[in-house]
């Protein structure tokens, strides 16, 4: 009920518009009851407002900023028209939020934003919505105005915004405030894992934000939440209005014994602090819990995958069960490796019952789903076949792992390491890396990136043999070359090499190739010169290695360029 | 002084409250402990010691200690100074090493004064205390550390919010790039005896080859009385039975891991004197 008030209270606008366009589908219900809604009612009133002042100068300060930008190749100019209008019009957000005919869906947590929020995108498209997005990564305040920028006119309001419907996927410290200036109809919690402490702080004051977020939501939105994952699952024990969960109930994939030693991050019970006991558990503190001293126990999921089974690497079966009274199971092939997809794949379901789409389109939607940027994504390079699969924080990282090495086949793989601040300049959260599952396995490594010596000792420290691994830092050390180079100042050239030489093989370097080894495209090229013809490299960037990789297959023409993707 | 069949070496390590404080990839340092004694023919065992698990102090060998969570620091705390309190100062007064980092370095300490909240009472091994200011007037000191050790430097990452302040106690090096105890006095760390409180993580061990060693010497040496020395020459000496205790290893990853960041922190004499150490 709830859900059908709220469709009503949204201003129903450009109805006209919509139909010169025509609609994909006209078959889901809750589109066709708008649509007679908007065609009996007021659509007429409210089809052209007059200018909105502050928000059309907002929109235009922005967008020319956003044009001056991109001409002037700053960067890929994905949040800087937001940025720039929010500086000029504090309240654009809100303002163009409010005029999107069915509202919006918001997406964060850890890990899975941008996957989820790209199956819920594909789903409502499907269902014949119109549906906008902000740009993967650019998940902070400034992205998301800039979504809705970029799509406003001069007069300060959106074009084309007649079933129009914003997926936003939000960085996990900013959802408050993105919360609050955008009422979500539908708000996702994907997951809460240690991710770059020293951005983040600890997992408990994410949490902390998280409950302050709740607080402030209105009732009229439905909370989707991860039952599996105690710390989202918590959520939704105070939330007033709708909480739908969404799990996994398939016993079979209970971590082995061996396993059981990964790190947790969620690990006690917030109402009485006492520690959570497991009966399954999937991968770090993700399963079925309970808390023994009060009782507290995971949420009966409304959306839950009963069984999971493998097809191939990255084509999945689902069974996917609902409902209480009248169960109901479906079967979903999702195109996508790893039981961290299948989570995100239950939620966009989830998602999408929350806002009434019906199962057809969200499977269609979801099987047809075209991985996103790093997340799977398949590149076609010199006869071997890329795949990229970003890899930011212990758990994505150890899925990842899991995902590739738990079929014992052996795999040939680049792994990028970069310590920026978009990455998290620590980055101790290697050692948290069960890296000891793919050593044996691992065919031939690569290691990138500013801290890929870092990431050559986890793996050395694993057991793997110093010289299976191939290191190319971004840069050559300094002090090395220096090395190799004061003993012979004083010789003549002819023997400076010789020296130069011993000084290397003291230190284990041979000059003459390692002064080709550097940055990525040379780490790119020897990643592909290891795999054989015909077989698959995989590439574990961190998130500014996947921009660097981006970069250099766009440099060598093999990818589109990012912030011209897909329509959005 | 020549042993005949070397015995295998055992060293027995307890590992200090590992699922509450392990915030920062600690499990490294116990990798690399282990792993380069093994490496010596030393079979290192690790033993989880738990809230409410006794420490006796002649069953370890050495000890660790990470951080962890505010909120998972309270416990912690409490059974640190109710239960494990007096077994592990009969530990540290009897040489045992002990690394604490980061939380469990404040641990060490006699309190830690949060920015809201009561004080956390530490176990006063080192002469120092901690206070968390808070809000913006003291920033968290975040990012890359190296500091001079034993005539050398150890590196490290560094994240904490609270400034810990030396009374008598030693530091553990001074600090040439990074924050350091409280970015104020230059000091890193604190030393008391055989016991080192750190807020160096990264992790640790891993870049950091010689104090790794450092800790297996002094266990050793403790422990099975052996005069641990890894310098070359000693190890020449003994022709036909290695020394079972520290034989170099093969350190040339460790110190380019080493040399670049401290490289990247613009210390580039330091640079090359960690590359010469191989």
């Amino acid at each position: 009920m709830k859900k059908q008030r709220s469709l009503e209270e949204k201003p129903l606008a450009d109805s006209s518009a919509a139909h010169r366009r025509g609609w994909r589908a006209r078959r889901n219900a809750p589109g066709k009851r708008s649509r007679e809604k908007a065609v009996s009612g007021s659509a007429g009133k409210t089809r052209r407002r007059g200018i909105s002042p502050g928000a059309s100068i907002a929109v235009l300060a922005g967008r020319m900023v956003g044009a001056l930008s991109r001409r002037l190749g700053f960067g890929g100019g994905t949040s800087i028209a937001g940025l720039a209008a929010q500086r000029v019009y504090p309240n654009i957000v809100k303002h163009l939020a409010s005029e999107l005919e069915y509202g919006s869906v918001m997406v964060t947590g850890t890990n899975g934003k941008t996957t989820t929020s790209g199956f819920i995108a594909a789903a409502l498209r499907e269902s014949g919505l119109r549906v906008w997005r902000n740009r993967e990564g650019s998940n902070l305040m400034g992205g998301i105005a800039n979504a809705l920028v970029m799509r406003a006119m001069p007069h300060g309001h959106l074009r084309r915004k007649g079933r129009a419907i914003a997926v936003f996927e939000v960085d996990e410290a900013v959802i408050r405030k993105a919360a609050q200036a955008i009422s979500p109809r539908v708000l996702v919690f994907t997951n809460l894992f240690r991710d770059q402490l020293d951005r983040y702080g600890e997992v408990d004051s994410v949490a902390a934000r998280w409950q302050q977020t709740i607080n402030m939501l209105s009732p009229n939105s439905i909370l989707v939440l991860n039952a599996d994952d105690p710390a989202t699952a918590n959520l939704g024990r105070t939330f007033e209005g709708q909480v739908l969960y969404f799990g996994i109930d398939d016993p079979a994939l209970d971590l082995d014994a061996a396993a059981r030693h990964q790190v947790i991050d969620t690990r006690t019970c917030p109402q009485c602090g006492h520690n959570y006991e497991y009966t399954l558990r999937f991968y770090s503190h993700l399963g079925h819990y309970f808390c023994p001293s009060c009782g507290n126990i995971r949420p009966q999921p409304d959306v839950r995958a009963t069984r999971i089974h493998a097809d191939d690497f990255d084509r999945m079966r689902i069974s996917v069960t609902t409902g209480d009274m009248e169960i109901k199971t479906r079967e979903i092939v999702l195109p996508l490796p790893g039981l961290y997809n299948v989570y995100n794949a239950l939620a966009a379901m989830t998602a999408a019952q929350a806002l009434d789409i019906g199962w057809e389109p969200t499977i269609i939607g979801l099987e047809q789903f075209k991985p996103a940027f790093g997340r799977g994504e398949r590149v076609q390079i010199e006869g071997r076949t890329l795949r990229l699969l970003l890899a930011k924080n212990p758990t994505g990282f150890n899925e990842v792992l899991r995902t590739l090495f738990s079929e014992g086949a052996s795999r040939h793989v680049l792994c990028i390491l970069n310590d920026h601040s978009a990455d998290g300049r620590d980055v101790s959260w290697i050692w948290d890396v069960d890296a000891e599952q793919a050593v044996g396995h691992i065919n031939t490594l690569v290691l990138a990136g500013t801290r890929s010596l870092d990431l050559a000792l986890r793996f050395k420290y694993a057991g793997m043999a110093q010289d299976k691994m191939v290191i190319v830092p971004p840069m050559p050390l300094r002090a090395l070359k220096r090395q190799m180079l004061r003993p012979n100042r004083n010789i003549s050239r002819r023997k400076n090499k010789h020296a130069a030489d011993a000084a290397a093989s003291a230190v284990g370097y041979l000059p003459a190739e390692e002064s080709s080894q550097h940055g990525i495209a040379a780490a790119l090229d020897a990643a592909i010169g290891m795999t054989p013809v015909g077989e698959t490299l995989f590439v574990i960037p961190t998130y500014t290695g996947l921009l660097e990789i981006h970069r250099e297959l766009e440099r060598r023409g093999l990818t589109p360029h990012y912030w011209e993707g897909q329509d959005r | 002084m020549k042993r005949e069949t070397a015995p295998r070496l055992t060293l027995k390590l307890g590992h200090l409250y590992p699922d509450q404080l392990n915030l920062y990839g600690d499990r490294g340092n116990i990798l690399t402990l282990r792993r380069r004694c093994q490496q010596r023919g030393i079979e290192l065992r690790v033993v989880s010691l738990g809230i409410g698990d006794a420490l006796a102090p002649d069953e370890y060998d050495i000890l660790f200690i990470g951080g962890g969570q505010d909120r998972e620091q309270e416990p912690v705390a409490r059974d640190l100074y109710e239960v494990k309190g007096i077994g592990l100062w009969a530990a540290i007064e009897d040489d045992m090493p002990v690394l604490a980092v980061c939380g469990g370095y404040q641990l060490l300490a006699h309190y830690y004064r949060p920015a809201q909240g009561r004080d956390m009472r530490g176990l006063g091994v080192f002469d120092a205390w901690t206070i968390h200011k808070g809000g913006m007037r003291a920033p968290r000191c975040v990012g890359d550390i190296a500091i001079s050790w034993n005539g050398g430097t150890l590196v490290g990452f560094e994240n904490h919010g609270g400034r810990t302040y030396l009374g008598t106690a030693r530091p553990l090096g001074k600090v040439l790039q990074g924050y350091g105890n409280n970015a104020e006095d230059h000091t890193e760390g604190a030393v008391y005896r055989n016991t080192y409180g750190t807020y160096m993580h990264g992790s640790l061990l891993p870049k950091n080859p010689h104090f790794a060693d450092h800790l297996i010497t002094l266990a050793l040496r403790r422990t099975h009385g052996i005069q641990a020395e890894i310098s070359q020459g000693e190890s020449e000496t003994h022709d036909a039975e290695p020394l079972p205790a520290l034989s170099p290893l093969d350190d040339r990853l460790e110190w380019e891991a080493h040399a670049t960041l401290l490289e990247r922190m613009g210390l580039h004499s330091a640079a090359s004197a960690a590359l010469q150490t191989t």
